[in-house]
């Protein structure tokens, strides 16, 4: 297409797509078995669309053809090309070993994930699950799934801490892999992870994937007696179960509890958002959360002390706590829900 | 004009903005008693007995009586406060964090084939980052003779094209493997939206950069806090991929990827990357963790489908659903929504008895490839219970098929792709339950 309108100004052929409206097609509608007529709504006219604007094939000789935007010098390149291939492509030098991994990974990561990799609540599992996949309620994990090391290196690295994510070194990333290498017994606990053996790892499901076949599955467009009618049986109701919020459209529930309300990672997640910054370290005086000593005075002035502390503010003896954590935006309820979390961990 | 009559327009104006100021703050039973007073008030009908402040006719409401507000009091319009119940929804079981998690379109109360901006379904990994478009950049590297960084502007100078199309998630449906579990359409079905879409075909970028001989896959990566990434085959990629920055004529919303994001026409959402901020040009995939982990499909021998990017045909009834059931017998147009990642719905027949028998129902509207398309059903309603169904065909001929037909191949821990077709239970009161049939 875009060869055959060189000629044409490039900005108008690419740019064109035409809705053509018009083209008549004969009725869709076939017998509507006695059925009343619907609306008269003209014609059926199933729109055409033509793009102009795609072509099979590219054209060497048109690199820089607009010359919009600057060169992508190799510094910034380096800055922002993150990705690992399996074979290893795109890993930075660096190394760590699942001894180095153990604490980090605890500090950083068993929160959520469990200091097994078992995962706490529904946050993911990491580890484990090995022969489940076969069985109802599969386990997907790191160890019973992932094709490949270099994902597992390249993902925590990206997105890792959840709420901290492209925070740790790559050192520290080689460690923490080579430690979830091991919660999965991949590899033996004085392994130590590398640039140059991380390719060579391999994953026991490494095999386990094809390329997509679909279609898989062939209909026919049958349209009369296509089964006995006898036969046909309800397998499953959804009312059945009653796990769907449907208090909009059915009354049927207590009012108020809002979904964010429901969410029982709540408290956790403001945590992590707005709190954790002081109250994970001690920083500015901050109690420190799990810290039974530093809690014990201050959970006897009761719950609604607390919250009321947390969402307004207040200057303390041991420093000044800002209102909400210094994160307005956040409601009452979410900061209550954080101080919740916060003393839980405290007071167990 | 003469002093007198500036004076008595001048006099008419301050009249106007007066009662603009007024009458609004007047509450409605005052507003009614001046109407009926003005009016005459002797022709209350039946409806209208003593103190019935209803506003139906013979009554005439306040809102005739009076002035609205006036333009830009609401810069950016939104709906009526009517309109407050549709909305976006979640199921919060659904995920740990609602940081990533998922909210569904709510396609009952849509009509024609555009969801609003305000609607369209979320998913996301690690929230909506808030990106200033001055600051944002969109490398194109790798296997190319010219990796470029664009600026917005850089990007919008390009020749852009609009297109109608879908986006799915491939998880959509995907609670209902096991059984039936979603009491709602909107949960059942609503990780769908169609919007126009505004950009740049990737094809265009990629010979603008000059690809390499033997590049055969371009990784898209997001400004996320997920920084989330997917490998797109070239082939697709220089099919009819495009790099846009608008949906429904404005600018993306920050929850669909503003300023930039690639969208994958027919395929699963999850390709069409949000927040884009580079494109690398390769000669393999990847296998980043949202193409191994996630988004590959599980089958009961326990190895897995990767690279399952088509979202196949798929429809559903929209009128009745629980959401919207009917009332009373009597004359009904049922509509439903088709839609298939490989083209135009060709055509979509509706069942009334659970499959036995089937009539083709009407396409209403605009038929686009790869876009939601509306059809509608017209039927008289004797109030005897039904089992209601649509079984779309797209113009490879590929036809929606059964449930029992999925399973038998894929089994049930799949998640993904489930593109079934879908059993409304009518009862006798023209309520709607979602059930699965054998
Ligand atoms: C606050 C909770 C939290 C913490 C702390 C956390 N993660 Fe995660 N992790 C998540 C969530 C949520 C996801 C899923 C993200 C998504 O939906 O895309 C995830 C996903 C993962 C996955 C992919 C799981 C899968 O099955 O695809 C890995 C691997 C992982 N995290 C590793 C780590 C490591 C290593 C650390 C520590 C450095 C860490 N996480 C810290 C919450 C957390
Ligand atoms: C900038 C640092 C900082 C942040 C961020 C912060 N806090 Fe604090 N917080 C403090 C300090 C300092 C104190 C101790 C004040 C004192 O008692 O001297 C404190 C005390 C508290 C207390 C104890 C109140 C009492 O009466 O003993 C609670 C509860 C609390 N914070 C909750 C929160 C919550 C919830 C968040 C997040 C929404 C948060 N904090 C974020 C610094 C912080």
């Amino acid at each position: 297409m875009y060869r055959s309108t060189r000629g044409l100004p490039v900005a108008v052929a690419a740019a064109a797509v035409l809705f053509i409206a018009g083209r008549f097609v004969p009725a869709l509608a076939g017998d509507t078995g006695g059925a009343p007529e619907g609306p008269t709504i003209g014609p059926e006219v199933p729109a055409v669309e033509i793009s102009l604007a795609y072509r099979p094939e590219l054209d060497p000789g048109r690199a820089g053809y607009y010359g919009f935007g600057t060169t992508a010098t190799p510094e910034m390149i380096a800055g922002w090309d993150i990705d690992v291939r399996p074979d290893g492509t795109g890993l930075p030098e660096g190394s760590g070993s699942v001894e180095e991994g153990e604490p980090l990974y605890e500090e950083q990561c068993a929160a959520c994930h469990g200091f097994f990799g078992e995962g706490e609540g529904r946050w993911p599992k990491l580890a484990g699950g090995y022969g489940t996949l076969t069985e109802a309620r599969p386990e997907k994990t790191i160890g019973s799934y992932w094709p490949y090391a270099s994902t597992v290196w390249d993902y925590v690295h990206r997105a890792m801490p959840f709420f901290e994510p492209q925070s740790l070194t790559d050192d520290e990333v080689y460690a923490i892999v080579a430690y979830l290498l091991y919660l999965n017994d991949i590899v033996g606990d004085d392994f130590v992870l590398t640039r140059d053996n991380l390719a060579g790892i391999e994953m026991p499901h490494r095999d386990g994937f094809f390329v997509d076949p679909r279609p898989d599955v062939q209909n026919v467009a049958c349209m009369k007696d296509c089964k006995d009618p006898d036969s046909i049986k309800i397998t499953w109701d959804s009312t059945d179960l009653g796990v769907t919020p449907t208090e909009f459209f059915k009354g049927d529930e207590e009012e108020g509890e809002t979904a964010t309300a429901a969410d029982p990672n709540l408290g956790l997640n403001v945590y992590q958002q707005a709190c954790a910054t002081c109250h994970k370290g001690g920083l500015a005086g901050a109690p420190i959360v799990g810290d039974r000593d530093q809690w014990r005075t201050r959970l006897a002035q009761g719950m609604d002390v607390l919250v009321e502390h947390a969402v307004n503010g207040y200057q303390g003896s041991a420093g000044y706590m800002p209102p909400k954590g210094g994160q307005i935006q956040l409601t009452d309820e979410e900061v209550a829900a954080a101080v919740r979390y916060m003393t839980a961990s405290a007071s167990e | 004009m003469s002093k007198a009559g500036h004076d008595r327009v001048a006099d008419l104006l301050g009249k106007v903005a007066d009662a603009a100021s007024r009458v609004p703050r007047e509450d409605r039973r005052n507003f009614l008693k001046r109407g009926l007073a003005l009016a005459g008030a002797a022709v209350a009908g039946p409806a209208m007995a003593a103190g019935d402040e209803s506003f139906l006719p013979p009554n005439i409401p306040p809102w005739t009586r009076s002035l609205g507000r006036g333009v830009v009091t609401v810069p950016y319009g939104m709906p009526s406060a009517h309109e407050a119940d549709v909305i976006r929804r979640t199921v919060p079981w659904l995920t740990a964090s609602n940081i990533s998690s998922i909210s569904f379109t709510p396609l009952p109360e849509l009509f024609g084939i555009i969801t609003p901006n305000g609607l369209v379904f979320e998913r996301y990994h690690a929230g909506v980052p808030e990106i200033d478009p001055a600051e944002h950049r969109l490398m194109i590297h790798g296997m190319v003779d010219r990796p470029i960084v664009l600026t917005m502007e850089d990007l919008m100078r390009f020749p852009s094209v609009s297109v109608i199309r879908f986006i799915e998630c491939p998880a959509n449906g995907g609670m209902e493997w096991r059984g039936a579990q979603m009491e709602a359409l909107q949960f059942t079905h609503g990780m769908l939206s169609c919007c126009e879409w505004t950009g740049v075909p990737l094809s265009v970028l990629l010979e603008e950069v000059g690809v390499k001989r033997g590049a055969s896959w371009v990784l898209a990566e997001g400004a996320d806090g997920a920084a989330m990434t997917r490998s797109i085959p070239m082939e697709k990629a220089l099919d009819d991929s495009l790099v846009v920055y608008a949906q429904n004529g404005e600018a993306l919303r920050p929850e669909q990827g503003y300023p930039v994001r690639l969208l994958n026409p027919g395929w699963e959402g999850n390709t069409s990357v949000k927040w884009l901020r580079r494109l690398e040009v390769g000669d393999q995939p990847w296998y980043q963790r949202e193409e191994t982990s996630k988004y590959t499909d599980l089958m009961p021998d326990g190895r897995a489908r990767k690279f399952t990017f088509v979202q196949e045909t798929n429809s559903v009834i929209t009128f009745p659903c629980p959401e919207r059931p009917f009332t009373t017998p009597g004359r009904y147009e049922i509509q439903g929504l088709a839609w298939s990642g490989r083209g135009r719905i060709r055509r979509v027949d509706v069942s009334l008895d659970g499959g036995v028998n089937w009539q083709e129902a009407r396409l209403k509207g605009l038929v686009l490839p790869k876009a939601l398309t509306r059809f509608s059903f017209m039927w008289d309603w004797d109030g005897s219970p039904a089992l209601l169904q649509s079984r779309s065909m797209d113009e490879t001929g590929y036809v929606q098929p059964t449930l029992t037909q999925l399973r038998a191949v894929r089994g049930v821990e799949s998640i993904y792709h489930k593109n079934a077709i879908h059993t409304w239970r009518l009862d006798q009161t023209g309520g709607v339950t979602n059930v699965q049939i054998d």
